[in-house]
């Protein structure tokens, strides 16, 4: 007989028809596809590979043949338990499953946003975008002569230094840790030495004339800027490296971020707080 | 046979090629030219201590910020904690050292995101399970992981030599890139290190390795597991044998010395016996510096031996109590290992026997924080680790490593941050400063001190330009005194010059203090805390040789204050008055702010708390120079 003729056979046979129904109807509640890759559990090449490899990183040497089926029943064992625990649902639910699987899409997301490199004229937008991050501190040349703290007195004892000073004759600066000349300062050192008050008093100030007292975050002070420069536009390649690393960085936040939204927009989240 | 280990290799190899090639990249950084001045004048703060993601116990308690998170929030950038709130300093720090820690660095992280087949060690299986199982089994698989490290009962599986070392490998070389990327001379150095997580039992050991170097250097070396020793030699060896192969540069500071129940300042060699010369010259030229205070504590001085200094035991609450993990208590007599005053003493004694100071260090405060973040600053603060980020529940949440219980929240310090006094901000500047000591600690506030000593300075000297004429004429923190010379005038003491001035946002001082150890004909080691200069000196005359309390404007309700007591800047010239030219000494100055609220206080107001009445809510904050020395001839 034929395998055909036997398939024919077959099919006119009321227990064969019986399994299909069934098999179709277990297929209709179960919601998914009766794949045949599913039910078949593949030891190749590759697996035992995998398998030999872990046990030589744990025991420094090659399983034994006996070692290396226990192994291989074991690895079935696994695939088999895993598989009909997935069409349980045991994976509903489960914590560990749960942000395994999001830990695992989150670095998917961000895969390539880690290994891309930007172009030059993508840096040259992020420096345009905000130019001010990437231009140089303006710089300032000055001198200041310290009076000690804030106080009336030393306020109205400035005046009269202040006079002194522009007569052309010394004045003792009371004796601090600070320096009495600072040249090409950036914005950021002198906020470091005296707070961010008297910067921003500093680009207020005429040039080349004694000036104050002006308040700092330590005490007072009077002060003559000798010059000042503003800062030069900036170009991509004095800053490439800050800027590189902040194109990256963004890189990264976005790509998680975008990938994130785009998945959420596939849902409806409906939170019900307690009342 | 031979084809299967090569399979077994390339698998185990897979995820380290993975990651590996991206590194290759990322090594190229052009080379700025920096301009150095001709002496130290301005002051760098850094932290030289901060764990990021890739230290085991960091992750474990839930820090996923890396290397480059950790980078960008010292240089000032807003950066979302691990439990998700917006950090940003203030004010950037010019220097940064991440200290992952070399014992398993990065293996909890990579464990993590293994896949679960490829573990078979079952107790790795039960942490891998445990860290993906919420906040909660995270923080147990941590206290177990480091109870197994401290107890030496870490799986074989982890240590595997093979198999960690090219783990090991690719994650010290991406590290070493993303440090490389952040490194801008004159603007922001970042360092390479590590931390050498040295214990014996329970007991404290542990230092930060700091290169000089690049990345080009630095990752000819892997970081120098601690698994199994006990005494530091194995890591001095390291360093010798990485400078002499490399021509670089590297320097290991000891922290915590207040958990090493008295074993981290030892009269003796590590066996018990008498200290060598040799032992302590070795010693001496590794190490530097000592970090002095920092989250878990400050080590400066503790009230058991310094019974008349009233302002010792800062920040000793709870952490007194015993070593790192609590499983062996602290007798009183244990302290006297434990605390750098008497470590300094210690050295002068050793010295007077051997000839050679093996505790000849400079001092440091550093956060030691384990969220990538370095804050310091009492209302900003983000906690030891991302469990005690900022919460309602931190200050006064259980703080213990394994079973072992005394600590809590509040006995962390919002603490401390490192000053070098460098000829321009870069690796080789701030490095060389670290070497000759010229360093200062600080429990956070950035106040400015200058401190030098000589033979002849005298009140006058501050007229004119002081700073050169210490230079010129004298020593600068960290240094020794000259032999003092015959034809010199002056009384024979030798004098110092002592300048403090506020953080310009922060509080002001009360008073600036020289602490003075020397050791006497007898062989007795000895100390004294001089008030020098102090604010409002008319209304604050000594009583029976101590200066009065400054006050307090402290607001524990609103956590506030007012500078209206204290003044912002403290300068004089003082001469010792109990100067003997046949005992040898050291003088290191100690800078005390007003009270101020402590971070505790910022909780308390933030979170609407009722705290025990016992918890203290304001402090003395304060920085603590390197000593300068003074040798008989």
């Amino acid at each position: 007989m034929v395998w055909r003729a036997k398939a024919r056979a077959l099919l006119s046979e009321p227990l064969v028809h019986f399994l299909i129904a069934g098999a179709a109807v277990f297929w209709l509640l179960s919601g998914r596809a009766p794949d045949l890759g599913e039910r078949r559990i593949v030891v190749d090449k590759a697996v035992v590979g995998a398998i030999v490899g872990r046990f030589y990183g744990s025991f420094r040497r090659l399983p034994t043949p006996d070692e290396t089926d226990g192994m291989i029943r074991d690895h079935v064992a696994d695939q088999v338990y895993y598989r009909e625990a997935l069409r349980l649902g045991l994976d509903q639910g489960d914590e560990v499953v749960v942000r395994r699987m999001r830990r695992k899409l989150e670095s998917l997301t961000v895969a390539d946003a880690e290994t891309a490199e930007p172009s030059d004229a993508q840096l040259q937008a992020l420096i345009d975008r905000d130019p001010a991050r990437y231009s140089d501190d303006p710089r300032t040349s000055f001198e200041q002569i310290y009076l000690g703290a804030d106080t009336p007195k030393n306020r109205a004892a400035a005046n009269a230094q202040l006079t002194e000073l522009r007569a052309g004759r010394p004045v003792a600066a009371q004796p601090a840790p600070l320096p009495a000349r600072l040249d090409r300062a950036s914005a950021g050192e002198i906020s470091g030495m005296f707070g961010d008050e008297f910067t921003l008093t500093l680009r207020t100030l005429t040039l080349a004339q004694w000036q104050g007292p002006v308040a700092s975050g330590v005490g007072l002070h009077l002060v003559r800027i000798d010059s000042r420069a503003a800062p030069a536009e900036p170009s991509l390649a004095a800053v490439r490296q800050r800027v590189s690393n902040d194109w990256r960085a963004a890189a990264i936040v976005r790509a998680q971020a975008d990938g994130y939204a785009r998945m959420l927009r596939g849902y409806d989240v409906v939170i019900a707080l307690p009342k | 046979m031979r084809k299967a280990i090569v399979l077994a290799a390339l698998l185990l190899g897979a995820t380290v090629l993975m990651t590996g090639c991206k590194l290759v990249k990322q090594t190229v950084i052009g080379v700025t030219e920096i301009d150095n001045t001709p002496y130290p004048q301005r002051v760098y703060w850094g932290d030289t201590h901060l764990h990021t993601s890739n230290s085991p116990d960091a992750f474990g308690f839930g820090n996923r910020l890396d290397s480059e998170a950790a980078l960008r929030f010292a240089r000032g950038e807003e950066v979302t904690s691990s439990t998700g709130i917006k950090a940003q300093l203030k004010r950037p720090l010019d220097f940064l050292v991440i200290t992952d820690h070399s014992d398993g660095f990065g293996s909890v992280k990579d464990l993590y995101n293994a896949p679960r087949m490829m573990i078979s060690d079952p107790q790795l299986l039960r942490w891998y399970d445990l860290l993906h199982a919420g906040p909660k089994g995270s923080m147990q698989a941590t206290r177990e992981v480091i109870d197994a490290k401290t107890h030496n009962t870490l799986p074989k599986a982890l240590l595997n030599p093979v198999g960690a070392e090219k783990r090991l490998r690719s994650n010290w070389m991406a590290h070493i890139g993303t440090v490389e990327r952040y490194n801008e001379p004159g603007t922001f150095t970042a360092f390479l290190g590590f931390e050498y997580t040295l214990m014996n039992g329970g007991n404290n050991l542990h230092r930060n390795v700091i290169f000089r170097d690049s990345g080009n250097q630095v990752s000819t070396i892997l970081p120098l597991a601690s698994f199994g020793t006990i005494v530091p030699d194995g890591l001095w060896d390291f360093m010798d044998a990485y400078e002499a192969k490399t021509g670089g540069k590297v320097l290991a500071i000891p922290h915590n010395s207040n958990l090493s129940n008295g074993e981290m300042f030892m009269f003796t060699d590590p066996s018990g016996g008498p200290m060598s010369a040799e032992y302590a010259r070795r010693r001496a030229a590794h190490e530097p510096l000592v970090e002095i205070t920092q989250i878990k504590g400050d080590s400066e001085a503790h009230p058991f031996m310094s019974p008349n200094d009233e302002f010792a035991g800062y920040g000793a609450a709870g952490w007194e109590l015993g070593n790192l993990d609590l499983s062996a208590k602290a007798s009183s007599e244990m302290q006297a290992g434990s605390y750098v005053r008497e470590a300094l003493k210690r050295g002068l004694l050793i010295e007077q026997r051997t000839g050679v100071n093996p505790y000849r260090f400079g001092v440091i405060g550093s956060t030691d924080a384990h969220t990538s973040l370095a804050t310091a600053d009492e209302d900003n603060y983000f906690g030891k680790h991302p469990g005690v980020e900022p919460s309602a529940t931190r200050a006064t949440a259980p703080q213990n490593l394994g079973s072992n219980t005394g600590r809590f929240g509040w006995n962390y310090l919002a603490s401390g941050y490192a000053a070098v006094w460098a000829t321009s901000n870069s690796r080789a500047a701030i490095f060389d400063a670290m070497l000759r000591r010229e360093t200062y600690g600080t429990t956070g506030p950035r106040m400015t001190v200058r401190f030098f000593g000589g033979w002849n300075f005298k009140g006058d000297d501050l007229k004119s330009d002081w700073v050169k004429a210490g230079y010129q004429r004298g020593v600068p923190m960290g240094g020794t005194l000259a032999p003092h010379p015959p034809s010199t005038p002056g009384s024979g003491a030798p004098s110092f010059i002592v300048s403090a001035l506020k953080d310009p946002i922060g509080a002001n001082l009360d008073r600036v203090q020289v602490v003075k150890g020397w050791v006497d004909k007898a062989g007795q080691a000895h100390e004294q805390v001089f008030d020098v200069v102090w604010s409002a000196m008319d209304q604050r005359q000594p009583v029976s040789g101590k200066v009065p309390a400054v006050g307090d404007t402290v607001d524990v309700a609103k956590a506030t204050y007012a500078n209206t007591i204290g003044a912002p800047d403290l300068t004089t010239v003082w001469t010792d008055p109990e100067f003997d030219p046949a005992m040898r000494a050291f003088y290191y100055v100690r800078v005390l702010e007003i009270p101020t609220p402590s971070w505790v206080a910022y909780d308390m107001l933030r979170y609407h708390l009722q705290l025990d009445p016992a918890i203290p809510l304001k402090q003395q904050e304060r920085g603590y120079t390197s000593a300068i020395w003074y040798n008989p001839v």
